[in-house]
């Protein structure tokens, strides 16, 4: 019981002792000099690249849009693997074909012959 | 009320039958109630595959796209309307939504 009160007393008066003398090193300015680490962000960031249909709305009318992301042998719709575009515009494009099929706006089995001619998005080769 | 898109096929005929056809579709809609906004012509095109409709085959057809604003209620009878019509090839209500285009799509997840 006794050594704790001491221990304890030793204690209080070594750090009453430290607080006077070694100012430098933990008064607040000495940490605001010109030398202090400046906060600027990673030069290594890349900038977020969004998919090809990232401020396109997609409508069932724009067959000419649609038509660039299916096969213009058989028709069929491309996988994501093949267009790049992110899972919701994928969804999007895949929903809008479909109801253009339906409603009798877009060809199933074909592309249609106007818009063959349009660029490639998609990274599929044919063996044309 | 919420705001619906007629996406009509109708036959290819003259331009007086057309009209009278469109004139007879939207006064079927006022009559049901519904508020009729906007009425736009996509054109007479090849239909993309060979339609069959009230015993006759369609290969081509004048698109039309009708803005109107109506009561959910009013829809089946109007799409059965429309299918009866002979002069209708294809008809199709869609709901328009009134929300505006997410900026945040697309991009790497952070």
């Amino acid at each position: 019981m006794l050594c704790v009160r001491g221990l304890q007393r030793l204690k209080a008066a070594l750090y009453l002792h430290r607080s006077s003398t070694h100012r430098s090193l933990t008064s607040a300015a000495a940490l605001q000099k010109d030398d202090a680490p400046m906060k600027a962000e990673t030069p290594s960031k890349e900038p977020r690249r969004g998919c090809v249909l990232c401020s396109v709305t997609v409508d069932f009318k724009n067959v000419q849009l649609l038509s660039q992301f299916i096969s213009p042998h058989t028709g069929r719709i491309y996988g994501r693997h093949i267009t790049g575009l992110c899972g919701r515009k994928q969804k999007e494009i895949s929903k809008a074909i479909k109801k253009a099929h339906s409603l009798g706006f877009m060809p199933v089995t074909h592309k249609h012959p106007q818009f063959m001619t349009d660029p490639r998005i998609c990274g599929i080769k044919h063996l044309d | 009320m919420p705001r619906y898109e007629l996406a009509l096929i109708l036959k290819a005929m003259q331009r007086p039958e057309t009209a009278a056809a469109l004139r007879r579709t939207v006064e079927t809609l006022m009559e049901r109630g519904a508020v009729v906004r906007d009425l736009e012509n996509l054109g007479q095109r090849l239909l993309p595959y060979k339609m069959t409709k009230h015993n006759q085959r369609h290969s081509t057809g004048a698109y039309f796209l009708v803005d109107f604003y109506a009561a959910p209620s009013i829809l089946d009878g109007l799409l059965d309307h429309l299918h009866r019509d002979v002069d209708v090839v294809r008809p199709a209500v869609l709901r328009k939504d009134e929300r505006a285009p997410d900026s945040s799509c697309c991009g790497p997840p952070p």
